[in-house]
């Protein structure tokens, strides 16, 4: 009799852990469960629905329950999994118990909920079910007003979406700049820009109060800088690890309260795996655990879990994240670490700043791309940088993260190969600007550079 | 599981205390694109004593301090391509017999 094994989550880690699962060795019976109905859809595409980049939401479906079950997956969509006895091997799901071999855990994540009156009136509005989003999209022909809170990138691609699709928009963060948390100033600059040019009112240092109500329904957000009117507030706080079920089995959290797994996303219970938003893994930097990374991240986790649930040997390397998003039709992105968590954490380093173009300057459509990157003072290796610009961000962003992770120096990077061809890519690369520039600042100022210790 | 709580305190604390006092100072060179920011403050001790001294210590000291302390990741293999070690070819396992299975059967337009 062939071995079961049961995924529970249908989001990127959960499809990927299963599909892999059953691809590498397919006697493995495999059962997805997922709280929703639908599965292999882009979240991360529903802003930009929203705002008419995209057509229409079901360009944003990749693939249908049904061609799952017709590679041989055992689906069980709109089914919430309750329970599960680690002992007797069985997990419940409508009063009904499955037994399993192996289990994969990918519940995902829940958005943090802002702790201040009014947060339980209608009208608050969080992303993430795409069919939410659908009904959502329809009420928004009929509003005007919207408030959009939290300086997470969710927040900036929200405001950018709904002011495209015409509602005047304030955009609230208590932080001292835009996404403060993640970028430096000089790159959030540039995308605050951005906004404000597509009518966005930004409104940084300013601090959610509450909600006010009519009716049960929010009419307007109290704020540090007055009342704002809206017809609906959208909510993007941080995301935090869905660890409900694995703290009901007792798995092993971590130091930001998501699963811990080691590098075969193993967790602490013998025969069960996790992957997406749920676990914690380490920055390649630091090897501090962090949670909460982008889709492909969930996606190759899953690969991995269901890799070697199936039997095979695979390790995921700890991360250096590279990550991207535009704010209205400007670009920024990095990887790793920037200015301020370097600052943070009390990371020594020594900058490399500089820009160039992104196709020859001549072409119609070359953008300047500005680079800035972080080094290790005395070996000057990569350890982090934040990019802003136009096309071509997160490429370069992409092969930063690569290359650091390499090991890779301002020296390297300084003389590296570019393609040269008009269209496409400019005589001299920005990354190669910004190495010259702090190999030539690194060169002035050597004597005065604190070797780490 | 007191511990655990302790860790996760302990991390939330001392990171929120370190942005907080990192944006003030990142913030003053670019002082065009900042304003007041509007987060809650931290307490007398985080700001004034473990920040300063946090800041004091070299980060090989910190790198240590974080293992002993095991606020670090755990199970995940310490030499595994190690910072700045040149590039190598991840290992590749042997194939699995089932996998050998999966290949002919995969061979025999399945």
């Amino acid at each position: 009799m062939s071995e079961r094994l049961i995924v529970i989550g249908g989001g990127g880690a959960g499809t990927a852990a299963a599909t892999i699962a059953n691809r590498v060795n397919p006697d493995l019976h495999v059962t997805v469960f997922s709280e929703f109905p639908d599965i292999a859809y882009s979240p991360c595409g529903i802003p930009y629905a929203h705002g008419r980049e995209i057509p229409e939401f079901k360009d944003l479906f990749l693939s249908t329950v049904q061609r799952y079950v017709d590679d041989g997956l055992d689906m069980r969509m709109e089914t919430t999994v309750t329970d599960i006895d680690l002992d007797r091997r069985t997990v419940t799901a409508r009063n009904a118990h499955e037994g399993f071999d192996k289990l994969i855990m990918c519940t995902g994540f829940v958005w943090e909920q802002p702790d201040v009156p009014g947060a339980n009136l209608e009208g608050l509005h969080y992303v993430k079910d795409i069919r939410r989003a659908m009904e959502f999209d329809k009420e928004l022909d009929a509003m005007k007003r919207a408030v959009v809170i939290g300086g997470m990138w969710l927040g900036v691609e929200m405001s950018g979406a709904l002011a495209r699709r015409g509602l005047q928009v304030d955009f609230i963060d208590d932080g001292p700049w835009l996404l403060s948390e993640l970028v430096d100033p000089d790159v959030a600059e540039p995308a605050r820009e951005a906004l404000e040019k597509l009518g966005v009112n930004v409104r940084t240092g300013t601090r959610l109060l509450g909600f006010e109500g009519s009716g049960g329904r929010v009419r307007a957000v109290s704020t540090s800088a007055g009342e704002l009117e809206c017809d609906v507030a959208v909510i993007c706080l941080h995301k935090l690890p869905n660890t409900k079920l694995a703290q009901e089995i007792g798995l092993k959290l971590g130091t930001i309260g998501a699963v811990v797994v080691d590098d075969h996303m193993r967790t602490s219970a013998p025969g069960v795996w996790a992957a997406g938003d749920v676990i914690e893994v380490p920055h390649g930097l630091s090897m501090l655990p962090i949670a909460g990374l982008t889709g492909s991240h969930a996606y190759a986790q899953g690969r991995v879990a269901g890799a070697n649930a199936a039997g095979k040997d695979m390790a995921y390397d700890p991360v250096w994240i590279p990550w991207g998003f535009m704010a209205g039709d400007y670009t920024i992105g990095g990887f790793s670490i920037g200015e301020t968590l370097a600052e943070a954490m009390g990371i020594p380093y020594v900058l490399a700043k500089g820009f160039g173009v992104s196709r020859a300057r001549y072409f119609p459509g070359a953008a300047r791309t500005h680079v800035k990157l972080l080094a290790e003072p005395g070996t000057l290796r990569l350890i982090g940088g934040q990019l802003h610009g136009g096309e071509g961000i997160k490429e370069r962003c992409d092969f930063l993260a690569f290359v650091a992770k390499r090991g890779a120096t301002l020296e390297d990077l300084a003389w590296m190969e570019n393609i040269y061809s008009p269209p496409i890519g400019a005589l001299f690369e920005p990354i190669q600007i910004a190495a010259q520039n702090g190999l030539a600042e690194h060169a002035r100022t050597r004597a005065n550079i604190p070797v780490p210790a | 599981m007191i511990l655990r709580e302790l860790q996760q305190r302990l991390r939330a604390r001392s990171e929120y205390a370190l942005r907080l006092a990192a944006m003030n100072d990142v913030g003053r060179r670019y002082p065009s694109s900042v304003s007041k920011p509007a987060l809650p403050r931290v307490g007398v001790f985080w700001r004034w004593v473990f920040v300063p001294l946090f800041r004091r210590v070299p980060w090989s000291f910190k790198q240590q301090a974080m293992r002993t302390f095991k606020m670090t990741a755990a199970g995940w293999p310490a030499d595994a391509r190690r910072f700045g070690e040149p590039w190598r070819a991840p290992a590749r396992p042997q194939p699995q017999p089932h996998e050998q299975v999966a290949e002919k059967a995969s061979n025999s337009g399945r």
